[in-house]
């Protein structure tokens, strides 16, 4: 019995900082593989020249990118944006809490790499899917949300968040 | 002199006053105000540190209070409102998560960590 207790007393306080250390350490991982998939929202919402955007176009595999002309970290990601779409991954922005003439601006000086962006000057789509600020990024597979990251896109985030699930959607289409 | 400058700066001082920055929310009844004060409260804000929604001025928390104001109007529930908001911004937005799946776990877990400490102190004193 004491033997046990003596057990019980040393194995505890190990449990508990495994526990606390696993879930402060890799967190970025722990909050996005539980991700719930959810249908994307309805909506209805023009592109940046004007055009209203068709619901087909989110159909397949998709990036969907939250970015503002406002946003200061979009311009640390743009690079990154840029050598994806460069490499067949076909990314559309929601231009966020902005106008159309200082995105469109904004495009034409860093270089465009969405297939089109949503223009959401009220946030209105970006509310419904949940969106914090910009930049973030949504993975749609067929108009489900199947992942989510918030913050900068980086070569690592991309590799362990959403390169995994853009493999196993391709092998389900 | 001294009292206009002084009115003067009085003046400016009073436009920059928190009051011009404030949206002011407007309800039929006290009962709908005093609502959507505890919600603000009991939503936290997605984009802060454990702040709530009421105490952020974050474009995602002003946009939130406005729906929770929007929702207080058109006479949704409590439960109704948080829903709406937990279906787009998850779990992390409720001081009060759900009670189902691995919320248990954070419900109950210090309980049971309690237990397990108070059972092994009794048992050790025994011996």
């Amino acid at each position: 019995m004491n033997k046990l207790l003596r057990f019980l007393i040393v194995i505890l306080p190990i449990l508990i900082l495994v526990f606390f250390a696993k879930v402060l350490l890799i967190d970025e991982e722990i909050k996005f593989s539980n991700f719930e998939k959810k249908n994307f929202p309805v909506f209805q919402l023009n592109d940046l020249q004007g055009n209203q955007v068709k619901t087909e176009s989110l159909d397949g595999i998709k990036l969907v990118n939250v970015w503002a002309s406002w946003c200061i970290t979009c311009l640390v990601e743009h690079p990154f944006l840029t050598k994806l779409s460069n490499n067949g991954i076909e990314i559309i922005g929601l231009n966020y809490k902005d106008t159309d003439a200082k995105a469109n601006a904004w495009l034409q000086k860093h270089g465009n790499p969405y297939l089109f962006s949503m223009y959401d000057p009220r946030g209105d789509l970006a509310f419904d899917l949940g969106v914090t600020g910009a930049p973030e990024s949504f993975l749609l597979v067929n108009n489900m949300v199947v992942g989510h990251i918030q913050g900068e896109m980086s070569q690592s985030k991309w590799e362990t968040i959403f390169l995994p699930l853009i493999q196993k959607a391709r092998q389900d289409l | 002199m001294i009292v206009r400058s002084l009115l003067v700066a009085f003046y400016f001082f009073s436009l920059s006053s928190p009051a011009f920055s404030q949206i002011v929310y407007e309800f039929e009844n006290s009962f709908q105000e005093k609502r959507f004060y505890e919600l603000i409260s009991e939503i936290r804000c997605p984009k802060c540190t454990s702040g709530s929604i009421a105490s952020s001025d974050v474009p995602v928390a002003r946009d939130l209070k406005k729906k929770v104001y929007q929702l207080v109007l058109d006479g949704s529930t409590d439960e109704e409102i948080k829903q709406y908001v937990s279906e787009r911004f998850g779990d992390f937005s409720d001081y009060r998560p759900a009670l189902r799946g691995a919320n248990y776990f954070l419900w109950f877990g210090p309980f049971i960590f309690l237990a397990l400490v108070l059972a092994i102190f009794f048992v050790k004193r025994r011996i």
